[in-house]
């Protein structure tokens, strides 16, 4: 019974982080159609600006925040303004081009911070680096407790923004319906280069939050990028709140699914799960919550 | 558009001459082929080695090289990636001529590789690549420094014989071609000393979490932990074993990350009394290691950091090259392959031998060392002749450290 | 007339080639690029003509070196029975591969795609007994010499090239690109269109898995990693297709010789023009910017990839005509 218990608290706090990864996607795959190939190599960039802050400036990982998720934004911009949205111009056969951009990008990003911070592992050790705290005999690690509570706030936050404001609401009309909201005066090129760089900033964000806890590294992108669309399928495109569900059951299934059948099946148990949602319930959570 | 014109041709005239420009070469050096994984995930470890390489170079050719001419290494990045190695050494023979290839980290580039060394006729010394089968296959130019994967536990064997006699222990490892043959190895060792294995399992390097594996590690409650991992994961493994406060007699890594600087730096004092096997350590008796301290000093005093065995793999393949060539009859492949298996000779990494043993060939025997981490320093712990520290056993519990 | 010359010259050009260049490490790139162009011409096929954009020719790729790999390794026969099954080991894969993933379009398709192929990679790794998961499979090449390898390589190229040909200007190739222009028009029409979705595939199943017993045949050593890697097989046989041009017969072959030449290009340095221009000069700022370039030979292809589908969305062939028109100020008559 520990050993569930254990297992659940530990994929639970996981699934807030990969949440957060998560809503970053679902808003750039919804508002836009294509898939962010790039998306992980963009937390690793984050990572490192935090990574940088801490070790030269002493700044603390949470503080970095502040920094690192405006700076990201400003790259999501750069990057939709110049060099996906002139895609959509082009005339090609496939309209597959933004996607393999999207790869190019993420090897250029990858290559750009092996170039300056060579293949070193980096870590940041924090005080609460280490530090856990028990309930009963199950341990709670607190950074990720932390990652766990300012991912839900970011993720509220979100779901308002899009909710209540007008910006917000340009975005979910966008990502319903292109046309339509053309036809209603919404200037969709701009909500994708902004949609673009909040995506980023989110995934920025739980990049800086997985800081304390596991390590930097220039080639840590790729993982991150297949998790994201995981959790983007199993949620439903352009759902904040099917985010949520998705990245916490993204991190349930992987942490049961490496205590009982085995830690090498961890990623397979995730596929598994994206594949069945695909056929079984394309559309993922979003079709069961409709929210 | 004229000028986009020319500067197209002019970019063609530029390739083709860089064609050729490989085959004008100068008579004068002997070139040495060198591949390693210069970028790419392994860059690390490949640019350790690089750095190796260059200073047992510069060394001997201070000392006027082999006869009378100099050395001159030709670096091929291998991406660490066995198809571009195998580019690299195929470019490295048939382009740049050279009469040995060195170098090798990664197994399966290894594994690529020495065919086509065995195959074209030249040399291969390999330095790193520890899969097993590359020296079974009775390649005849190919020849191994290091020790093969499944040796690498012996030292920890002997270990677990005199002093630490558990009864149980669990494995973990990274699926990789070393965790896979090195974790294989160590099972039947445990088999042979009657140490019950409670869990052996595998993982792909890179997961955030590892409680799911470690809660039912815990659940076992086993005397041993050995993992083969790789830094951070080693790093993490550690960690997250506190977190969940498990406590065995003794956690032993099996080489690669545990050794490393960065390890200590992660898992803080996490790192404290977790054994590690090893195959170098700065502090080897020069008797059999002559230089073995020089080569880690006056590494860190040029280059600003720290190197491990992988560095004194690397700096002992040199001179173990450059030995061959002063007593090679001519500079054709074919013998100084002979002269090769003629070495004997000992380097900063040890006596270097080529030998034919079970079902090996032309390997190199090597013995290998427990270390342990104290007080935030490696300590050489176990054979007890070459120990710089005793070593602490069994590992106090978590709640009983500071 | 003089159009149709060309790919005649270009086969009797690569017949030659391993007469006149005897350089091994020469042969061993052109090796590279005919396996690409099998691979491409079958990426194209499903994804160019087809318009399903696989993210995972890697799991075809491997089969293919798997069913030759694990043939010389259990039943310990020559690796080259392995070609014969190769291609159908990886049709066998194609088909579950298909029924999942043909339910799916567009981005979910090509996704799905994706995961199939990581599904395959962790499940080769995991199943240690049987393939002997990373320790991976390793066999002695037959042939010293290039040469055989050159002309089966070129051999397979040629009957991929000629069979796309083929099948695009028969009626199931008109098939394939009306479900790549419009699915539901084509469905309307009474164009049963997976069935047709299911034969693409099976034909670039078949010939990605022939490609791949090639590569074990030739390499002599693979492990799941390599032969199911995303980056160096899936998306490489995408860039192979966008560079050279979706859709077009040649375009793969374009791609395939582009990409091959400009990575190697990258990896050593200009072939070690720059070094060699470091020598001569003896100048340290020459020195420097050959070791900036061979460091970051990576991050250069990449540049390149951004570059070509910003300014060539449609690949060199497929853009041709603009490329004549912009650089060389050649006006093809409209």
């Amino acid at each position: 019974m520990d050993v569930f218990l254990q297992i659940l608290v530990a994929g639970f706090l996981k699934g807030g982080l990969y949440a957060l990864i998560g809503i970053g996607m679902t808003l750039i795959m919804g508002v836009m159609g294509i898939i962010n190939l790039a998306h992980g190599q963009l937390m690793m960039v984050a990572m490192y600006v935090t990574f940088v802050l801490h070790s030269f400036f002493g700044v603390d990982p949470y503080l970095s925040l502040f920094v690192a998720m405006p700076a990201l934004f400003l790259l999501g911009v750069v990057i939709q303004k110049y060099l996906l949205n002139p895609l959509i111009k082009a005339e090609t056969i496939l309209p597959e081009n933004q996607v393999l951009m999207t790869v190019g990008i993420g090897m250029v990003l990858t290559e750009v911070i092996r170039f300056i911070f060579k293949s070193d592992y980096k870590s940041v050790t924090t005080s609460y680096t280490g530090a856990t705290f028990f309930l009963g005999s199950i341990s709670f690690s607190w950074a990720l407790v932390v990652a766990f509570g300012i991912a839900v706030a970011f993720t509220v936050a979100m779901f308002f923004f899009l909710i209540k404001t007008d910006l917000g609401r340009s975005i979910r009309a966008t990502a319903q319906d292109k046309d339509a909201a053309i036809l209603m005066g919404v200037n969709t090129r701009r909500i994708t280069v902004i949609t673009f760089g909040l995506g980023t900033a989110l995934v920025a964000c739980a990049g800086t939050l997985l800081v304390p806890v596991y390590y930097v590294f220039p080639d840590l992108g790729g993982p991150f990028t297949a998790k994201a669309f995981i959790i983007t399928i199993l949620g439903g495109l352009g759902s904040t709140v099917g985010a949520i569900f998705g990245g916490v059951t993204l991190g349930l299934a992987e942490s049961l699914g490496a205590t009982y059948l085995g830690m090498e099946y961890e990623d397979i148990v995730g596929l598994t799960i994206f594949v069945l949602v695909l056929l079984f319930l394309p559309g993922g959570f979003k079709r069961l919550t409709k929210v | 558009m004229r000028i986009v014109r020319k500067g197209l041709i002019g970019i063609f005239v530029l390739v083709m001459a860089s064609f050729l420009c490989g085959a004008a070469s100068a008579a004068e050096p002997i070139k040495v082929g060198v591949v390693l994984p210069l970028t790419g995930s392994m860059a690390k470890f490949g640019e350790i080695e690089r750095r190796s390489f260059e200073m047992a170079l510069e060394e001997i050719n201070a000392k006027g090289g082999v006869k009378g001419r100099k050395i001159e290494l030709v670096f091929e990045d291998d991406t660490g990636k066995p198809d571009v190695g195998r580019s690299a050494v195929e470019k490295l023979i048939s382009r740049d001529k050279v009469p040995v290839v060195t170098g090798g980290y990664s197994s399966a580039v290894v594994a690529a590789a020495a065919p086509v060394a065995h195959q074209l006729k030249v040399p291969f010394v390999i330095c790193t690549g520890a899969a097993d089968d590359v020296t079974e296959k009775g390649y005849e130019y190919v020849f191994r420094i290091n020790p093969t994967a499944s040796e690498y536990p012996e030292a920890t064997k002997s270990f677990l014989k005199g002093v630490a006699k558990v009864k149980t222990a669990v494995i973990l490892y990274e699926n990789t071609q070393f965790g896979q043959s090195s974790s294989k190895a160590f099972e039947e060792d445990c088999k042979e000393l009657g140490i019950q294995v409670l869990m052996k399992e595998g993982y792909s390097a890179g997961a955030i979490d590892f409680k799911p594996l470690l809660t039912n590690v815990k659940a076992k409650n086993p005397d041993l932990i050995y993992m083969v991992s790789y830094v951070l994961d080693a790093s993490l493994l550690i960690r997250q074993a506190k977190e969940l406060d498990i406590n065995p007699k003794l956690f032993v890594g099996g080489a690669a990350g545990f050794t490393l600087p960065e390890f200590q730096m992660s898992a803080g004092p996490a790192a404290e009394y977790v054994f590690s096997a090893t195959l170098w350590t700065p502090n080897l008796r020069d008797k059999d290691y002559p230089g073995a301290k020089k080569y880690f000093d006056n590494f860190r005093a040029r280059y600003k950091s720290d190197t491990e065995y992988h560095g004194a793999e690397a700096y002992a393949s040199m001179y173990v090259v450059a030995d061959a060539l002063k007593r090679t009859k001519s500079f054709t492949p074919k013998d100084v392959r002979d002269a090769l298996a003629a070495t004997n000779m000992k380097t900063a990494f040890g006596p270097v031998k080529f030998i034919s043993y079970g079902k090996k060939t032309q390997q190199n025997k090597l013995p290998t060392y427990l270390v342990q981490w104290q007080d935030g320093k490696l300590e050489t712990v176990w054979p007890k002749d070459v120990a710089t520290k005793k070593a602490l056993y069994p590992t106090p519990k978590w709640s009983a450290r500071k | 007339m003089k159009k149709r010359l060309y790919p005649l010259i270009l086969l009797a050009v690569l017949a030659g080639f391993p007469l006149v260049v005897e350089d091994n490490y020469y042969q061993h790139l052109m090796i590279l690029f005919l396996m690409w162009v099998v691979i491409g011409s079958a990426w194209n096929m499903i994804a160019g003509y087809t318009g399903q954009v696989s993210f995972g020719d890697a799991a075809f790729f491997g089969s293919g070196a798997y069913a030759a790999g694990l043939l010389a390794h259990h039943l310990h026969v020559s690796a080259w029975w392995g070609m014969a099954i190769g291609g159908l080991a990886a049709l066998a894969v194609g088909f579950p591969f298909g029924w999942i993933c043909f339910r799916l379009r567009g981005a979910y398709f090509a996704l799905a795609t994706l995961a199939l192929n990581e599904v395959l990679r962790h499940g080769t790794t995991i199943a240690e007994s049987f393939t002997r998961g990373m320790l991976g499979i390793m066999i002695m090449p037959t042939f010293v010499s290039k040469v055989p390898y050159y002309y089966i390589a070129l051999g397979m190229a040629v009957v991929s090239v000629l069979s796309v040909r083929l099948l695009i200007r028969s009626k199931p190739g008109y098939y394939f690109v009306s479900i790549r222009e419009d699915q539901d028009a084509a469905e309307s029409l009474g164009i049963d269109t997976h069935f047709y979705k299911m034969l693409s595939l099976a034909f670039a199943a078949f010939w990605t898995g022939m490609a791949g017993s090639l590569y074990m045949n030739y390499m002599g050593f693979i492990d799941p990693h390599v032969v199911f890697s995303l980056h160096d097989i899936s998306i490489m046989a995408i860039l192979v297709g966008i560079v050279g041009g979706v859709g077009t017969v040649y375009g793969p072959t374009v791609g395939a010789f582009i990409m091959v030449a400009v990575q190697e290009m990258f990896r050593s340095g200009f072939f070690g023009l720059f070094k060699f221009l470091a020598e001569t000069t003896g100048s340290e700022s020459v020195r420097a910017l050959a070791d900036v370039l061979t460091k970051g030979h990576v991050l250069g292809f990449g540049l390149l990839v951004v570059l070509v589908i910003l300014v060539l969305p449609n690949g060199i062939v497929g853009d041709w005509d603009k490329i004549k028109k912009k650089v060389f100020r050649i006006h093809s008559p409209a």
